[in-house]
């Protein structure tokens, strides 16, 4: 029973990890908090629902589409938006990001209705048996996609001139510029990647659980708890943070009851806030 | 008056380490009644972080701080500002949207409490020191619009509006012009004959020369002379520190 | 001419109709929980953006009094501002020591900790909402007793930030905001004040919650503790001026007399004014309409292109 629980929150926290990678990333290289991120994976998630029931198209295949979509519609949010507030005070980005957020809700609501939705794939239940524990397949497969495109951003960011010019900026960005780079679209890209990420969550987060437009901001919330638990200026954050969160709550849950949920997450946040604010391995900010 | 009596700020060991970096080791320091103690040493000899010990900005790893033969190691910084320590940052902090007259009132109702200090009394006082310190027709210009020297000055005020017995000027004269320094010394004097005590931290040999009683010098974090300014500035570590070994050779007395 | 509105505002009652009224009073609480949020996030430099957990706590307070303590509504709200400005003052001592993004995601997180916290909890019924008496009043009446209930509070309110301001309380909040390490070495007990501010604008907020619950008769967790109301503050007191006395009440007004209008003859847009007008507020006048009109030098739009200019990367 205990290693059903634990294995739950495994495979939960590995996308919580996932979804928290894009705006660790975003909140470390520009010190911008994105209060929107919720709705990008909102987003992402809803492009795989329509592709799903328009084409027939499997979500694990819409996947990199789902990404590409939110790539362009984040850097085009960054470069044209975000960018002409950046060095404003911390909370007028904070506002902005909001006003974001506020916005591509609404529009969702305003074309896709309230309706609670569902990605309803043929292999959704088939399951397999570990350690005593039922474990459905596509739970594994979007654990296992989760750790394995945050490695293929820890290769882009260690390996790609991109990558490098990136993590140049967020550490020295005066420095940054002199050596010619182009930093409003580092920034840019930096952000585009950030939602692609979310966008990527959204995706796995379709196939597993419902959604609707307003799905997002609960997510936000625990992308921060991820983060802060996990703590900023590493890859391997949002991943020790995810999987901590999401063996918490499968524990929490299981001792105090499923409404407990959010009161684990929230009070495991501020008491993280309150006497650990770097996080566990953050560094400097 | 005794040794004892003598003495307003005592350090004893005071020792700062961060991690792997020690700050400050063992330095003792002894800062007398109506005195001006010049604190000098190369950059990164520690001497801010000496000033942050005393002012408790910084906590103390080790060794202790006297004033007027009370320990105030732990004690919070606005603690040890209300017993009659003030301080100046090296890279000022003016309050920036309060007018010159509102930034030196702060310090006169927050600061050494003599009296009950409102905020009518506070505004009055801070219209004394205003003029003490020449700020005269700044008074009600919003601090973030003055010049360098007038920031400089507007930090000296705060700290003497807080009705202080012991100020640390923290490189006041940095950035000034000659003819700026040549006031800022006579300000400086003016403010000890107050009677209040002072330890200025400066890179200004001149200025340093010029106001200061007795010398101490920190090399590397640890203190190397302590004494009148002809004996400290002729001592040969203090040259070596300074200037290099080459040069120690070469110093003219 | 403070007195003048004043006077017009308590004339107000006897010339609109109960609907206007009402959303005149929704205005009325909508300015105090942006004048509040002012005190921590204006004067003191903290941007929250948990306020709206005062609203809440004064709304649940005020139907736990009622219901199972039967006490009356005036007890009530102010035992609902005490409780939210006691909360304030005490989670504000930890949570004050953060700065910056820290401190406003802490209070999100406050917020939300809350709300599930109220969810949970059986003297509040958890997620089923709660109850409150129906007031004894006819119809008339209560409208007009909550527009002058709200406007009271909130002209006590500033009455209290006017005389705060001019205290050492008052330099002291700003001495933080301007710079909080000279603040710490002049003499401020930072921690303290800090506090004391959080505190000061929970319990206003706290009281407008409690108008609230007592007028709507019935309320659930989501919506008294939603984040989206605390962001509205915020913007509210930022169009309106930040820092400025009367500032959050003339963004409260402006804001809401906006989305009203919108939501009457331009439904679909309305829904997305909120996002847009907080995008356009943002990029173009981040100082606020009140700055705008108190002495800049440029006006026009050399001033907006200026503030993009001095923000951009």
């Amino acid at each position: 029973m205990l290693t059903q629980v634990i294995i739950n929150g495994l495979l939960k926290g590995g996308l919580y990890a996932l979804m928290a990678m894009g705006m660790s990333m975003i909140w470390g290289v520009m010190n911008i908090i994105n209060i929107a991120h919720g709705s990008f994976i909102m987003l992402g998630a809803y492009i795989t629902y329509w592709l799903f029931v328009g084409f027939g198209m499997d979500p694990f295949v819409s996947l990199p589409l789902s990404m590409a979509v939110i790539f362009l519609l984040g850097w085009l949010i960054q470069k044209y938006l975000i960018n002409l507030v950046v060095q404003a005070d911390i909370f007028i980005t904070l506002l902005l990001t909001f006003g974001i957020e506020l916005l591509i809700n609404n529009l969702a609501l305003v074309f896709w209705t309230a309706d609670v939705r569902k990605v309803q794939v043929g292999y959704g239940a088939a399951n397999f048996q570990f350690l005593g524990a039922t474990v459905p397949y596509v739970r594994l497969a979007a654990f296992i996609m989760a750790l394995l495109i945050s490695a293929i951003l820890f290769q882009l960011m260690n390996r790609s001139r991109v990558g490098r010019a990136i993590r140049a900026t967020s550490q020295e960005l005066d420095a940054a510029k002199l050596s010619g780079v182009r930093v409003g679209n580092i920034y840019a890209s930096t952000f585009a990647i950030g939602t692609s990420l979310a966008a990527a969550a959204g995706t796995l987060w379709a196939i597993l659980f419902p959604i609707s437009p307003t799905m997002g901001g609960i997510l936000t919330l625990k992308s921060f708890v991820v983060t802060i638990i996990g703590g900023l200026g590493t890859m391997l954050g949002p991943l020790v943070g995810g999987l901590i969160l999401g063996i918490a709550e499968a524990l929490g849950t299981n001792w105090f009851g499923s409404t407990y949920e959010n009161l684990i997450s929230f009070v495991i946040f501020l008491v993280v806030l309150i006497f650990m604010p770097r996080g566990i391995l953050g560094s400097r900010r | 008056m005794t040794e004892q009596q003598k003495a307003i700020l005592v350090g004893k060991a005071l020792t700062k380490q961060f991690k792997g970096l020690i700050a400050n080791d063992q330095v003792d320091f002894t800062l007398n009644k109506g005195e001006i103690l010049g604190l000098i040493g190369p950059n990164g000899a520690g001497k801010t972080t000496l000033v942050n010990m005393i002012s408790g900005s910084l906590s103390i790893t080790s060794g202790d701080v006297l004033f007027k033969g009370k320990s105030i190691k732990g004690l919070k910084p606005y603690q040890i500002g209300r017993l009659g320590i003030a301080r100046t940052y090296q890279i000022v902090k003016p309050f920036a949207r309060m007018t010159v007259l509102e930034n030196i009132a702060v310090g006169a109702m927050f600061g050494r409490q003599t009296k009950k200090q409102g905020v009518r009394r506070a505004l009055d006082m801070a219209g004394q020191i205003v003029s003490f310190v020449g700020l005269e027709k700044l008074k009600n210009q919003q601090a973030d619009q003055l010049s360098v020297a007038s920031r400089k000055r507007l930090e000296i005020a705060k700290t003497l509006a807080m009705n202080p017995e012991v100020v640390l000027f923290d490189e006041v004269m940095s950035g000034l012009n000659s003819n700026e320094i040549d006031a800022a010394v006579v300000l400086i004097h003016q403010i000890r004959d107050q009677g209040i005590s002072i330890i200025v931290i400066e890179h200004v040999m001149r200025a340093i020369k010029a106001i200061s009683d007795r010398l101490f010098v920190l090399h590397h974090g640890e203190k190397i002379a302590e004494g009148p300014p002809a004996d400290v500035l002729n001592n040969k570590e203090v040259i070596q520190a300074y200037l290099g070994k080459r040069y120690q050779q070469a110093a003219i007395p | 001419m403070g007195i003048a509105v004043v006077a017009v505002a308590a004339a107000l009652p006897f010339i609109l109709n109960n609907f206007t009224l009402r959303t005149a009073t929704d205005i009325l609480i909508f300015a105090i929980l942006a004048s509040s949020w002012n005190i921590i996030g204006g004067y003191t430099g903290y941007a929250s953006f948990g306020n709206i957990v005062f609203f809440g706590l004064g709304a649940y307070t005020t139907a736990i009094c009622m219901t199972t303590l039967g006490l009356g509504f005036f007890p009530s709200m102010v035992l609902g501002g005490l409780l939210s400005g006691m909360y304030g003052y005490l989670v504000g001592l930890p949570i004050l020591r953060l700065k910056g993004h820290y401190f406003a995601i802490a209070t999100l997180g406050l917020a939300e900790a809350t709300k599930a916290l109220v969810q949970n909890l059986n003297i509040t019924e958890g997620n089923s909402g709660m109850y409150l008496p129906i007031p004894d009043f006819s119809i008339d009446a209560s409208y007009r007793f909550f527009y002058f209930t709200s406007l009271g509070v909130l002209l006590i309110m500033l009455l209290a930030t006017h005389f705060i301001l001019k205290s050492k309380f008052g330099y002291g909040l700003i001495a933080i905001r301007e710079d909080e390490d000279a603040a710490d070495s002049i003499g401020i007990n930072t921690t303290l004040f800090k506090s004391a501010a959080f505190g000061l604008s929970g319990f206003f907020s706290g009281f407008a919650g409690a108008i609230y619950a007592y007028q709507q008769g019935f309320i659930k967790p989501e919506p008294v503790f939603a984040v989206t109301s605390t962001v509205k503050m915020i913007v509210m007191a930022v169009f309106g001026g930040i820092g400025s006395l009367w500032g959050p009440t003339i963004g409260a007004i402006t804001i809401e007399l906006i989305t009203t209008y919108l939501r009457d003859y331009f439904l679909v847009i309305h829904t997305l004014f909120f996002g847009s007008i907080i995008i356009l507020a943002i990029l173009f006048a981040p100082k606020g309409i009140y700055d705008i009109f108190t002495g800049r030098k440029k006006l026009g739009i050399v001033y907006f292109l200026d503030n993009i200019r001095k923000n951009r990367v």
